[in-house]
């Protein structure tokens, strides 16, 4: 045995084989994210009369884990604004840390100015073209909610490779395949959500999110959720899915072990 | 002035044969003649204020900020030479971001006067560079609940190794301030500038170190002092600037802000009716020596 | 138990990773597997007139199978001196990544603004439109993967329409549809604008007839002619729908107008 302390708490060579530093070469060419590790599956927002309401499921997943069931996605900026991210949970991370700076520095000036959801928006869409044209990019898929600059609801979305587009309803992975199609039936169009309700609208999320539970196998029942007007924010980070019916399952065939 | 003719105040970092570094002391000069600054550590909050003296009337009222934001929960102030607190608060800002990439955490007042006394100090050390003709106070709100680090996901365990210890607190009003030497102590109550005699008197009587004084009424107190400062110069016409910190459940959210200005002009009003109320008494009986800068000596 | 024990006779005895050098990676370097590109789906449409241009797209924006939006501009007014563009005489259309299309009209829009500052005057088609051009040759090889058409009225007046590929090869042109369903649109536009095998009956023997006369269409009819256009290449391509915008540049300034298209 090798007693000396540079190899304490060090894997032996010759059980666990040499180590490959091979990462640690600096030559070569540069490695960038090429696929998100840590993820957060589905965002879902919807406009509503007087703002948007926005949800995520608390769950981080590496690859099918369920590894980190306290994570919470919906962030807020500015006490107006709330970024809901799908993707990339460190990407995720180090954007926080990036508006939270951006945030300082607004403060500095004491004009009482802030960057409302629009602006925003515009600023983490340019963050991730930027990032996409350098090849390399933050993988997340986000949904910025709030109010644009004449205090009417405002609901954006933006990805890693800088494409943005703007919706009554919005739902980021999963969710646009399955929660959009319900968000939209109660919202066809800006007129029709301008006439929704805060309980409408947060009937139509909270079921979207339950949808998205029965059939994304990368969520979870436990999520945030947040309402934001011109009130300011009510954010709410660990609610559970309410009436959940599993009858449904009773009835799929096809897929596992069954006798019948 | 001993140092004249000497030699040894005529460069920086050098001593004289009795200890002292002349340059040291004429930054503090520089101090001495600047609008009177000061600072309030209450319960729940902390308040800065400024003398801010007009130079001109072509001067727009109320633009050119003395105070500044340096985090969101740490704000600045600085008797003296004007470019060099800017500077100042260039410098610290850069600290508190730096602190923020490095340590995923705001900086706390406490750290970060003990970064900004020593970057200072460092202005002591050298011939090519002259110490700061300021002294700055800094004041803010360390935040009473436990923080997550910046971007942090999750809550962590709630109990057991690394969960929560019962009973813990965290945080609270901090307020230092720093001298041209590099020199900076932690105050209940702190003052420099031109007024800082009568500022120190009128900060004494207020017993801050029982921590009772709510924010609210330092506020009030902070206008009070300010004017009452300014009384001994009272040729020239000044403006109040103040700003606060308060805790989390206050109504700036432990975020450095600007004193809105109903909360202002109402302070100022019981600064002005407090100071008629002292020329009545004042009438009665004027024996008293007027305070000058030459008892500190 | 055994690899324990087992002494490695090429180390002379267990060895640790901290005293290796670093090995060296598997031969080759590991591909990128992040494309940068993607295709938002969606048809503009430019036709220019005698004093007058018409240039239109559909507002759907896809990905895949999915509607990411039904109201996403691809045309857009160009170096206005407000953020309403009211006084703008130019317009871009966009279609394909609508990233690099968003970038792109950016870029030109801020260029045509500094050139209405610099020179105290509106920048003419012309000229913008070899501005874009080198703008587009300029990321030749990391290109802005979308087909631009620009349109407005020349230095005499008529309708102008400039159409280009992703890399800055342009040309100036009658008409010209692009994105999804430009293969769809375009015959019909080479039939219906330019009277491609249209001849006049009796004109001849057999088929040896005098073509159609060529002649400028009149903006009614210009217009009826984009309805129509979309309204089929809906009916026929999946990334074509929701709305239609249609921008009319005349001397008396740009006219925008919306129309609903089918949303299946």
């Amino acid at each position: 045995m090798n007693h000396l302390p540079q190899a304490w708490g060090r894997p032996r060579d010759d059980i666990y084989g040499a180590y490959d530093s091979s990462y640690l070469q600096s030559h070569g060419p540069n490695q960038h994210t090429q696929q998100p590790i840590v993820t957060g599956t589905s965002v879902v927002a919807l406009k509503f009369k007087d703002g948007v309401i926005i949800a995520a499921d608390n769950l981080a997943s590496y690859g099918s884990l369920a590894r980190f069931t306290d994570v919470k996605r919906l962030r807020t900026f500015a006490d107006t604004s709330v970024v809901g991210f799908g993707g990339d949970v460190s990407d995720m991370q180090y954007l926080d840390r990036l508006l939270n700076s951006l945030d300082t520095e607004e403060a500095y000036s004491s004009s009482g100015h802030t960057l409302n959801a629009q602006n925003l928006h515009t600023y983490l869409s340019k963050v991730f073209y930027k990032r996409r044209s350098d090849f390399n990019p933050l993988w997340n898929q986000i949904l910025v909610a709030g109010l644009d600059g004449e205090s009417k609801p405002f609901l954006a979305s933006a990805d890693l490779l800088g494409t943005t587009f703007s919706s009554p309803s919005l739902a980021t992975g999963f969710g646009a395949h399955l929660a959009q199609p319900l968000l939209r039936k109660v919202a066809p169009d800006e007129e029709a959500a301008a006439k929704l309700s805060k309980e409408q609208a947060l009937e139509a999320v909270k079921e979207s999110m339950k949808v998205l539970f029965y059939r994304d196998a990368r969520s979870l029942d436990n999520y945030s959720i947040a309402v934001i007007t011109k009130d300011g924010i009510d954010l709410k980070e660990n609610e559970k899915l309410e009436k959940q019916s599993w009858a449904f399952a009773d009835q799929i065939r096809g897929y596992g072990t069954q006798i019948n | 002035m001993t140092s004249i003719g000497t030699g040894y105040d005529l460069t920086n970092s050098v001593f004289s044969p009795d200890g002292r570094n002349f340059q040291v002391e004429y930054a503090v000069k520089a101090v001495e003649n600047g609008g009177t600054s000061i600072g309030i550590r209450c319960k729940d909050g902390v308040v800065l204020a400024v003398e801010k003296i007009i130079t001109s009337k072509l001067l727009k009222v109320g633009a050119n900020k003395r105070i500044a934001t340096i985090d969101r929960h740490v704000g600045a102030v600085s008797s003296g030479l004007v470019p060099d607190g800017r500077h100042f608060v260039s410098r610290a800002r850069d600290e508190a971001a730096s602190w923020r990439s490095t340590y995923k955490t705001p900086i706390t007042t406490k750290d970060l006067a003990s970064r900004m006394g020593g970057y200072l100090q460092a202005y002591t050390l050298y011939s090519s560079v002259r110490p700061f003709g300021i002294t700055a106070i800094v004041a803010g709100w360390d935040s009473e609940l436990e923080l997550p680090v910046d971007g942090q996901v999750g809550s962590g365990p709630s109990i057991g190794s690394g969960g929560k210890v019962e009973g813990k607190t965290y945080g609270g009003p901090g307020l230092y301030m720093i001298e041209p030497s590099g020199m900076y102590w932690g105050y209940y109550g702190a003052a420099t500038g031109k007024g800082r005699q009568t500022a120190k008197a009128e900060l004494e009587k207020l017993d801050l170190a029982a921590l009772k004084l709510s924010l609210q009424d330092g506020v009030k107190e902070a206008a009070r002092i300010i004017y009452v400062a300014h009384a001994d110069n009272k040729d020239k016409e000044f403006e109040l600037e103040m700003t606060w910190i308060s805790n989390i459940d206050g109504p700036t959210k432990g975020r450095h802000q600007e004193v809105p200005k109903d909360i202002l002009e109402e302070a100022e009003n019981l600064a002005k009716k407090y100071l008629e109320g002292e020329d009545d008494e004042e009438t009665k009986d004027d024996d008293k020596p007027a305070e000058g800068d030459k008892m500190e000596e | 138990m055994a690899a324990m024990f087992s002494q490695n006779p090429l180390m002379n005895g267990p060895n640790y990773s901290f005293s290796q050098a670093p090995t060296t990676a598997g031969d080759g370097f590991k591909q990128h597997s992040f494309y940068p590109y993607t295709d938002n789906g969606g048809s503009t449409l430019a036709i220019s007139g005698n004093d007058f241009s018409i240039i239109a797209g559909d507002t759907r924006s896809t990905s895949g199978y999915s509607i990411n939006t039904r109201y996403a501009p691809k045309v857009f007014k160009i170096g206005g001196t407000t953020s309403s563009q009211d006084d703008a005489t130019l317009v871009l259309s966009v279609v394909g990544f609508a990233a690099d299309g968003e970038a792109l009209k950016e870029r030109l829009d801020t260029i045509v603004k500094m050139y209405r500052y610099q020179h105290g005057k509106p920048m003419s088609v012309k000229a913008c439109a070899q501005r874009l051009s080198t703008i587009l040759y300029g990321k030749r090889f990391f290109p802005y993967y979308v087909t631009a058409i620009l349109g407005g009225l020349d230095e005499e007046g008529k309708g102008a329409v400039y159409s280009y590929d992703p890399v800055g090869s342009y040309e100036r042109e009658q008409c010209r549809a692009a994105g999804a369903a430009a293969s769809l649109i375009m015959p019909f536009l080479d039939n219906q604008v330019n009277f491609k095998n249209q001849y006049m009956p009796g004109s001849g023997e057999g088929h040896a007839l005098q073509e159609r006369e060529k002649i400028p269409l009149p903006k009614n009819e210009v217009e009826d002619l984009v309805k129509d256009a979309f309204d089929s290449a809906v009916e026929r391509h999946i990334e074509v729908g929701d709305g239609l915008q249609i921008l009319i540049i005349t001397k008396d300034g740009i006219e925008e107008k919306y129309l609903p298209l089918k949303r299946d």
